[in-house]
């Protein structure tokens, strides 16, 4: 077993095993962690696939920022009758395992019907190459797909507003005294 | 493989030293002698009268999020920033710089419209 | 194999280096404040353990191991002990990407009637081509332990200070990445090693004098505006003075680690430093340099010590290594001094002040950085 074996076996293990722990635990606080090392996993899971600017991203978007936003809205509100809602019932038990189930089949369907058309080259790029590689994204984001990534800045400001509209009504702390 | 080798090895070994630090610890300090009080929630001294969960502004939500709408486009400036070079070497200087002109006057505006709506006050 | 087990050992042995030099750090750092602190101050400070109190945390470290370890009432054992554990990792994993001196190139060599070499010699746990991204990744992961602390306690004075201290940081995160983006436009890479190569040509004009100092290219002559933003958002995101917020004593105690003492207590004092490391580490990367001497190319520094100590050249490689490794270092702790300088210089914000400055004076001031930076790139023809 060579060394890339080795540290994928580290990784795929880590990923199944706390992803799983996001479901099964009843504390949605450590559903939230285990869901936060998932993603620091799947970061390093893209060191090794050569995918390193991906990589960088998951690990800064989503292990840095979605997912301190998820334990620290959990941690925000007091959730005692959530949690109890949420363990031992049977209804939350059966939903558990449909979606499972359902994602399950969806992946099963996915490698089956997918062309594998990737593959990683054997030697290790140079820090150099791992640049070179950047600067590709970069040409095809910022030529091939320039319309998608305007379009996606307005997206993102779109989802500004509703956010400040959501946290405003309704009287919270900052609505409107009027 | 081997610098990911090395940033999970000391990924481990830094968790496993941290770990051996707190159980030094435990075996180390003088013997506990648990009281009441002293497992208390500190409150500067005062009997305690809260159990930790309380009521917080939903400003920290918000800040959360536009924090990682924010954090999204400044990810999406870092190809760009390592690739203007050899856009501006190829004679697309001005187009590149207007591609993100128009991706920053969104951004500006978001920024501005956020300022101007006083989501990012507290007061 | 046998290359990847001569590699495995060799990266082992720098992990453990470099892991245990930046801990070892620490001590040193807290005496610099303690003193540095007593001399803004006009007082002593620890002055009785040791010459000149220097073994003064050696003293600490004992009475830490002493202290009554127990967990509070309502604490949330796992996450409460995992916290302080968690304080450690992301200064450790990104100080170990940032090149600390030249890599030296040892050539072959005889010893022992075995041939040896030639060996590239880096001096950094690992390198990732990367290398900005990576360290920004790793460093977003701080929030983590600030809320696990804050929340495993269930103290108010925890859970108050560590929605402030995550808020503030992630808040100034933004700052922070924007004002490294007119550095990456103006180096074109992610690599430190690149970046550092890049300073090492010459300074060929400042300021409309023309001039030629060799090794000089700093990046804080491109980038002035970008360095101050960047540094001032180091302050917030280490949760110092005047930024410190979260462990403002007269409204929260201690903030997120009220309930924590002894030695965890000194463990997240070890992950506060860590981090002062790390961004004045990327400062003097990004922005001064590196291990460079201002006037000298690594290799007159190499043919330099060959001459005057009369060493062959893997032996001088050697020695210039170590001499490089000095220069970052009184570079580093010059910046690590400002931290203890600013300290006493400014008073604490307040909250909203924090906040305001965070996101519509440094965000705004970042971005124009970036434009600026874009638009003087393609005046002057940079590329």
């Amino acid at each position: 077993m060579d060394l890339t074996t080795i540290l994928f076996l580290v990784l795929a293990f880590l990923i199944i095993t706390f992803s799983a722990a996001v479901v099964i635990l009843p504390n949605p606080i450590y559903a939230a962690l285990s869901l936060a090392v998932t993603m620091i996993s799947l970061g390093f899971m893209y060191f090794l696939l050569q995918a390193y600017f991906i990589a960088g991203v998951q690990l800064i978007v989503y292990a840095g920022a979605v997912m301190v936003l998820f334990v620290m809205v959990l941690m925000l509100f007091d959730l005692r009758k959530e949690i109890a809602a949420f363990s031992g019932s049977k209804f939350s038990s059966l939903l558990k395992i449909l979606c499972g189930l359902f994602f399950t089949g969806a992946i099963i369907i996915a490698i089956r019907q997918g062309v594998i058309a990737l593959s990683v080259s054997a030697g290790e790029p140079t820090p150099a190459e791992q640049i070179e590689m950047v600067k590709n994204l970069a040409l095809r984001l910022f030529t091939q797909y320039v319309l998608a990534f305007e379009a996606l800045g307005v997206l993102l400001l779109v989802v500004a507003v509703g956010v400040v509209a959501v946290a405003r009504s309704r009287g919270g702390t900052h609505a409107h005294h009027n | 493989m081997m610098p990911l080798f090395a940033a999970l090895a000391l990924l481990i070994f830094v968790a496993i030293f941290g770990s051996a630090l707190l159980i030094v610890a435990k075996l180390l300090s003088s013997r506990a002698k648990p009281s009441k009080v002293k497992s208390e929630s500190y409150e500067c001294g005062l009997p305690e009268q809260t159990t930790g969960n309380t009521k917080t502004p939903i400003k920290f939500y918000l800040t959360a999020i536009l924090f990682i709408l924010f954090d999204i486009e400044i990810i999406f400036m870092y190809p760009w920033a390592v690739s203007f070079r050899e856009f501006a070497a190829r004679g697309a200087g001005l187009y590149i710089f207007g591609v993100m002109g128009v991706f920053l006057f969104v951004f500006i505006f978001g920024l501005f419209w956020e300022v101007k709506s006083r989501a990012l006050d507290w007061e | 194999m046998g290359q990847d087990a001569f590699e495995i050992t060799i990266n082992t042995a720098k992990m453990l280096v470099i892991f245990l030099l930046m801990v070892q750090l620490v001590p040193v750092l807290v005496w610099i404040e303690r003193r540095g602190s007593a001399f803004i101050q006009s007082r002593l400070g620890p002055n009785r353990v040791g010459p000149l109190g220097l073994t003064q945390l050696l003293a600490d470290a004992v009475k830490f191991l002493q202290k009554e370890e127990f967990l509070p009432e309502h604490g949330q054992g796992l996450i409460f002990y995992a916290a302080p554990v968690m304080a450690l990792i992301p200064a450790a994993l990104a100080f170990a990407s940032i090149p600390l001196s030249a890599p030296i190139h040892i050539n072959p060599f005889l010893w022992n009637g075995h041939k040896f070499g030639p060996y590239d010699f880096e001096f950094q746990s690992f390198h990732f081509g990367v290398g900005i991204v990576y360290v920004l990744g790793v460093s977003s992961l701080g929030a983590y332990s600030l809320l696990m602390a804050g929340w495993g306690s269930s103290n108010k004075f925890s859970l108050m200070g560590a929605l402030r201290a995550s808020a503030q940081t992630i808040s100034y995160e933004l700052a922070l990445g924007l004002s490294l983006v007119g550095a990456i436009m103006v180096f074109g890479t992610f690599d430190f090693s690149q970046m550092i190569q890049f300073q090492s040509q010459p300074l060929t004009s400042l300021l409309g004098v023309h001039m030629s100092i060799p090794a000089m290219n700093w990046g804080i002559f491109y980038q002035p505006l970008g360095a101050l933003l960047y540094f001032a958002s180091t302050f917030a995101e280490t949760n110092r003075l005047p930024f410190d917020l979260p462990e403002a004593e007269g409204e929260l105690v201690a903030g997120y680690h009220t309930e924590y003492g002894g030695l965890k207590m000194l463990m997240f004092y070890i992950g506060e430093y860590g981090h002062m490391m790390v961004g004045s580490a990327l400062m003097v990367t990004f922005y001064f340099g590196g291990y460079l001497i201002p006037g000298l190319t690594v290799a007159q520094v190499h043919s330099h010590l060959a001459t005057w100590l009369h060493l062959g050249a893997n032996p001088a490689a050697i020695v210039t290594a170590l001499a490089l490794h000095v220069v970052f270092f009184i570079k580093v702790f010059f910046f690590l001094w400002v931290f203890v300088w600013v300290r006493w210089t400014l008073p604490r914000f307040r909250y909203d002040q924090l906040m305001d400055l965070g996101w519509k004076t440094m965000l705004p001031w970042a971005l124009a950085n970036v434009l600026l930076t874009a638009g003087w790139m393609l005046f002057k023809g940079m590329h």
